[in-house]
């Protein structure tokens, strides 16, 4: 194992044998107990300190000379001191916990061990596991450090944090963690029985420290930084944010009160916010492929890199609103079942900020490398701009003007194959496509006014998240049926779908194999030049089974 | 089993090979029950109020309370009437609703856990309501208004259905 300072770990003698054993009676067996970095106190602690001087602030804001007047002499060092005394007590607090913190890896689960008061101990299951990030907020960042999310589906809080440990040390972690969840082996123990990575050292026996080699990758697409700068000014935030400051300065002068334009003020702010964080979180934007799955690295202060192992996105959505038309951009978002919702939502399931044409078709690819159809890019094409029954679409009929008269040209639902692709909205275009084998359960909604014009909604249930199929106002029989035949499509692709550890299905890996990205996926690796036309995805015409990901490689096997 | 069909319509909301268990009546009795408790004293309360003011005018009040009650009245039994459960080979079916319909589909498969609940006024009526979930909090299958030993049975069916058909997410 990577030597962390401070922590006499070697392997079988657990670490400190002292408070921890004496508890723990589940898993005590579990050896290779590791801390964290020793300076996460020091990351960890000051934002105590943050959190007290910004409700001072809030505190004190509104009345700030009257507080600046107290802090004359002596009050003005009682301050300081308190600030010093929080601050102290924070970082004394996150010392303590990272003193009893502590998780070992082993070949099913990770452990961890948090927690002063009530203590916790947490087990992943590695089989079950959804996506590992690595984050670095950015004074983690300066000092070389890193957190390793584990995300299981387990629902809000679910995710296991391991904050923080040296960079080296969490690439490492997650290469062990994703091998391990793929189903192979730790190279050590049984040499040469299903190891993908050479074990650098070669004579270690130890179960715990022997490292996996990090996968290897290949980019295949990056956001350029002026391209997401000027798409998020063309977002719907934008215009509205003109118009508020449009309005406040009406509203100014028509009251004759400057105070007045200061209502509108926190809506702005709203909107400021909302760009600054579309821009710092697409910031670097890159996705690159391999054999654990699909890598995208970003963020501009706090810099994230996500891993979601094959078969792990449950449904994916690409949005464009109408200022995005004219240079057709397209927003790609992701369903992952770790991946909660709420706040972190907004930016975990994004698979690319702004994507091109093209880029939105190799998203589409990363999740989906074969979407059963004969042509995949004109499905793509009908799906993204088509109406009626462009593209073999199953079209919402001529009656469902009466209850969406704008709309209802673009309801549509084409069934492939592998995936279910649903098509919506005439200004706020969207497409929806769920694999079959992802679906949860499915459902079928009428209103009474639908019922009148015989006409019904289909909803596909998913994972929580930003995609939420639904077709509405299909003709009733045509819903039914659909309905039907996708039970039945669903349950016939899930007996025939990837296992949840993705490597088992491809068979063990030989030492000497360690890259069929390299092979399989096509030159992808710049941004694709010409957008739409047919020959500009061929890796789903031409080889539709060399992709890494196990699904089609286990149907060739 | 019970189908108002729209004539001359393929009906989406009944398939031909599936046959309907209606949940018990006893959710009718229920659901008044709790709507007697919630608005009784309401209604008692105008009442009180109407014949205390003494003004014609103010029996409105009662009387659109009491039309409410009678709406309710008219309308539970017919809902409860329209909710039902069908087992399939690999999944379940719930239906409910008259004017706003919907129909889930719950592959056992997909079933990640089941409750069963029953609360004091339900173990009155001898009822429970059995709620599958899966791994999508949009699934919404829940069936009210069962016995509870059909409810048991419908859990433990559901438990080993699930395992058999055991996958991920």
């Amino acid at each position: 194992m990577t030597s962390v300072p401070g922590t006499p770990s070697a392997p079988g003698t657990p670490s400190t044998p002292s408070a921890s054993d004496v508890e723990s009676v589940s898993d005590e067996d579990v050896t290779g107990w590791r801390r964290m970095h020793p300076v996460t106190p020091a990351l960890k602690g000051w934002k105590v300190l943050v959190a007290v001087l910004a409700i001072g602030w809030f505190q004190v804001g509104e009345n700030i000379e009257q507080a600046i007047d107290l802090l004359h002499g002596t009050a003005f060092l009682a301050l300081i001191g308190g600030i010093l005394l929080i601050g102290l007590i924070g970082f004394g607090y996150s010392a303590v916990a990272w003193r009893v913190t502590r998780f070992a890896v082993t070949d099913e689960a990770v452990h961890l061990r948090t927690g002063i008061l009530f203590r916790q101990q947490r087990q992943a299951r590695l089989d079950r596991l959804q996506a590992v990030d690595v984050v670095q907020p950015l004074l983690a960042r300066l000092v070389g450090l890193a957190e390793l999310k584990l995300e299981v589906a387990g629902g809000s809080g679910s995710a296991v944090s391991l904050a923080f440990l040296r960079e080296a040390e969490a690439e490492a972690l997650r290469a062990e963690l994703l091998a391990l969840a793929a189903g192979l082996q730790r190279p050590g123990p049984r040499p040469g029985a299903a190891a993908v990575a050479t074990p650098v050292d070669a004579t270690a026996t130890q179960p715990a420290p022997v490292p996996f080699e990090v996968a290897p990758e290949r980019q295949v697409y990056e956001l350029p930084m002026g391209r997401l700068v000027s798409a998020t000014l063309r977002s719907g935030a934008v215009p509205m944010m003109l118009l508020l400051i449009a309005g406040a300065i009406t509203l100014a002068i028509v009251s004759r009160d400057i105070s007045a334009a200061f209502v509108l003020l926190a809506p702005l702010f709203a909107g400021v916010t909302f760009v600054w964080s579309r821009i710092n979180q697409g910031a670097n934007f890159r996705a690159a492929i391999s054999p654990d799955g699909i890598r995208l690295r970003h963020g501009l202060t706090e810099s994230r890199a996500q891993t979601v192992p094959p078969g792990r996105v449950q449904a994916i959505r690409l949005r464009q609103g109408p200022l995005w038309r004219g240079p057709d951009w397209w927003r790609v978002e992701i369903n992952v079942a770790g991946y909660g919702q709420g706040d972190q939502q907004q930016r975990d399931t994004v698979l690319h900020p702004v994507a091109t044409r093209g880029e939105a078709m190799t998203a589409l690819w990363l999740v989906l490398p074969d979407l059963g159809v004969q042509d995949p890019a004109a499905l793509v094409e009908a799906a993204l701009t088509g109406m009626d029954d462009d593209g073999g679409f199953t079209p919402a009929p001529r009656r469902a003007r009466w209850v969406d008269p704008v709309g209802w040209r673009r309801h549509g639902v084409r069934v492939t194959e592998r995936a279910l692709v649903t098509r919506s909205g005439r200004i706020w275009r969207s497409v929806d496509v769920v694999p079959h084998e992802r679906t949860q359960s499915l459902g079928l909604a009428q209103g009474p006014v639908q019922r009148r014009l015989g006409l019904a909604s289909f909803v596909l249930h998913t994972t929580p998240g930003p995609v939420s199929p639904r077709v509405h106002h299909l003709d009733a029989g045509v819903a039914g049926a659909l309905l039907d035949e996708q039970a039945e499509r669903a349950r016939s692709a899930r007996a025939s779908a990837t296992p949840e550890q993705w490597m088992r299905a491809v068979g063990a890996p030989t030492l000497d194999a360690p890259d069929p990205v390299a092979t399989t996926v096509p030159a992808t690796d710049a941004p694709r030049p010409e957008p739409t036309t047919g020959p500009t995805t061929p890796e789903w015409a031409s080889e539709p089974t060399a992709h890494p990901t196990p699904p089609t490689a286990g149907a060739g096997a | 089993m019970t189908s108002d069909a729209v004539p001359g319509s393929r009906e989406p909301f009944d398939p031909t090979d599936v046959t309907w268990t209606p949940v018990s009546s006893r959710l009718v009795g229920a659901r008044l029950t709790v709507t007697a408790i919630v608005l009784g004293p309401v209604l008692a309360l105008l009442v009180v109020m109407a014949v205390v003011v003494g003004e014609p005018w103010v029996w409105v009040f009662p009387a659109l309370v009491a039309l409410l009650v009678g709406w309710i009245v008219w309308l539970v039994p017919r809902q409860v009437r329209a909710m039902a459960y069908a087992e399939r080979a690999d999944d379940l079916l719930v239906r409910r609703g008259i004017m706003f319909r919907s129909l889930v589909v719950v592959p056992y498969g997909r079933m990640q856990y089941v409750d069963v609940n029953a609360g004091p006024l339900a173990r009155k009526f001898g009822i429970a309501s059995v709620q599958l979930h899966t791994a999508s909090p949009a699934t919404s299958a829940s069936i009210d208004g069962l016995p509870p030993h059909e409810a048991a049975r419908l859990r433990d069916r559901m438990a080993s259905r699930g395992e058999a058909r055991l996958a991920g997410l």
